[in-house]
């Protein structure tokens, strides 16, 4: 057992400009959490390792943007909702689901989970982070 | 998953105190007002009403939610407390932010139930609407009591504040879920139409609104049945005109907090002590039964659903109550929805049902089922800290039948209070009155 005091969170901003999306894993029980922390909030092992996604993913709800929900910058993201993701690995989180708008949402919301991918998305500020793209 | 053990002794609230809900700066007669005089009026109210003197009172608990933003205090419990007689006691600051109020009764009953203190005060002000002046930054130096009007701008860009600074924020979606999320989850869970979650949304205002316009401490009371007739419209026409703008996928302008000024205290005594301690007691006491908790961050999904249902079944395994045994049902809903699917997670509304009571008026003051007596946050008021033990205030003012013109039908005898906030912290306080 190695408990280290290091930089994730470097890493994970560091990895997406490598084009990398990186999670941690469970030496324990295998669950992956995402973005990257020190323990396993499954388990509770102390220790997790670098685990690369396979960026693979599923949306289970869609909220629709608007007028409080919104900042200027999000223009850039074209059309998208927020919503709970599900990664192939299991892990979930709210996210931002590019692809969704007013038009496409009754008849996506009538199939979820819908399959999207993980995609690298560059924000004001200088850094990237991760948003989700419909499959189609 | 954490279960709840017993209370090492039986602790009650005994007196409460709370300022009417205000824009401080707006009124000539309350612009000026500090945190000591609106904390010490709140504080010193809750032991008149309670009976005990300041030197009864051991430690206090001092709730605010930004006090370097809104009071330029990185230390605000130690500026005040010789406002309210208590100059060199003990005392400790904390912030859940909008959930401060509910979690400030948690750490008051903590300190009694350990044997610790007997007799301790707990409070909270906040200055939702200003910021000392001049409001340019928090660095300048500021005015002794002189207030400006907090921006929307300024608002919005302390309230980031509240969300996880390393992911959450960068992902772009916890932050703004917090205005649709539960909406979303309750019309997918429960198979109900958009069009019914926004006329649920809708009756929920106008069930707060009626309820604070026989308040005379909330902030807003000019019923949604009058503005409409000042419009010429039906309710209905006014509840979906540009009056009650759409400002989220299923939220309203009305369905949002008002932002505002107040201070409310709770004291909290070891009840085998009230009475050796309270000479001047005036009610029964209230016991707080069981209180659960649940935190998650905003980039949990549902995050307000997750925490609601595990503090609440947290505080049913540790007394065995169930939705049937509450009375009375409080929510912190800055967001409306809140409302409803906290009443419904708890059981208090039936499940899949609980839209119905609320567009049929029954979770008014006036109804069977009553929810947020005082007007809740969209129009009694949300002064963020403060909001929770203005609750409490009011739910322990009508268990003990003290309402006057809107004292619920039916003498409520047990009550939850389901805290909520800071991205997002959930509390779920069980109180019931004790027989004597
Ligand atoms: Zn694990």
């Amino acid at each position: 057992m190695s408990i280290k005091l290091e930089k994730v969170v470097q890493k994970f901003y560091e990895s997406l400009d490598e084009g990398k999306m990186m999670g941690r894993k469970c030496s324990a029980c295998g669950n992956v959490e995402f973005p990257p922390v020190y323990a396993c909030n499954k388990c509770g092992n102390y220790e997790t390792e670098w685990y690369e996604i396979s960026g693979k993913a599923k949306v289970h709800s869609i909220v629709l943007p608007a007028a409080l929900s919104s900042k200027p910058e999000y223009k850039k993201l074209g059309k998208y909702a927020y919503g709970e993701v599900e990664l192939e690995e299991g892990t979930r989180l709210n996210a931002v689901i590019r692809g969704i708008s007013k038009k496409n949402r009754a008849e996506l919301t009538a199939k979820l989970p819908v399959d999207c991918h993980a995609s690298i998305f560059e924000r004001e500020g200088g850094f990237k982070t991760v948003v989700f793209d419909l499959d189609e | 998953m954490s279960a709840l053990g017993k209370y090492s002794r039986s602790v009650s609230i005994i007196g409460v105190g709370c300022t009417p809900f205000m824009y401080t700066v707006d009124n000539p007669e309350t612009d000026g007002l500090t945190e000591g005089e609106m904390f010490g009026y709140a504080a010193l109210t809750a032991m008149e009403d309670a009976g005990v003197n300041p030197r009864d009172v051991d430690f206090y608990f001092h709730g605010q939610a930004s006090p370097l933003n809104g009071s330029n205090y990185l230390t605000p419990n130690v500026q005040i407390a010789n406002w309210f007689g208590m100059k060199g006691k003990g005392s400790i600051h904390h912030s859940e932010a909008c959930c401060t109020g509910y979690l400030a009764i948690e750490q008051a009953v903590n300190a009694v139930a350990s044997g610790k203190y007997n007799c301790v005060l707990t409070g909270a002000v906040e200055f939702g609407d200003s910021t000392p002046s001049p409001a340019d930054n928090i660095e300048t130096p500021k005015h002794p009591y002189k207030r400006d009007k907090m921006t929307m701008d300024k608002f919005l860009r302390t309230t980031s504040w509240l969300y996880d600074r390393t992911y959450t924020r960068s992902l772009m979606a916890g932050q703004e879920l917090i205005y649709d999320d539960a909406a979303e989850w309750y019309v997918r869970t429960r198979g109900i139409t958009a069009e019914q979650m926004n006329d649920t949304i809708n009756w929920m205002c106008i069930n707060n609104r009626r309820n604070a316009s026989v308040n005379p401490l909330a902030i807003e009371r000019k019923t949604y049945e009058e503005l409409a007739k000042e419009q010429g419209m039906t309710l209905d026409e006014y509840m979906n005109s540009p009056f009650n703008p759409r400002m989220g996928d299923f939220l309203r302008a009305g369905g949002v907090e008002l932002k505002c000024d107040g201070a409310a205290a709770c004291i909290v005594c070891a009840t085998e002590e009230i009475g050796r301690i309270a000479k001047n007691l005036k009610h029964k006491p209230i016991e707080v039964l069981a209180i659960g908790s649940a935190a998650c961050e905003a980039t949990t999904p549902h995050f307000e659903v997750r925490a609601t249902e595990e503090a609440v079944r947290q505080a049913y395994e540790a007394t065995g109550l169930t939705g049937d045994d509450l009375d009375l049902f409080y929510a912190n809903d800055f967001i409306i929805t809140s409302h409803l699917i906290s009443a419904e997670i708890a059981g208090y509304l039936p499940y899949g049902e609980g839209w119905k009571y609320i567009c049929e008026g029954r979770t008014a003051w006036d109804g069977d089922k009553p929810i947020n007596t005082n007007g809740g946050r969209t129009s009694f008021g949300h002064a963020h800290a403060a909001s929770g033990l203005a609750d409490m205030y009011e739910a322990c003012r009508q268990m003990w039948g003290e309402c006057g013109e809107h004292q619920v039908k039916k003498l409520p005898k047990t009550t939850m209070l389901r805290g909520y906030g800071g991205a997002q912290n959930v509390a779920a306080v069980l109180i019931r009155t004790l027989d004597k």
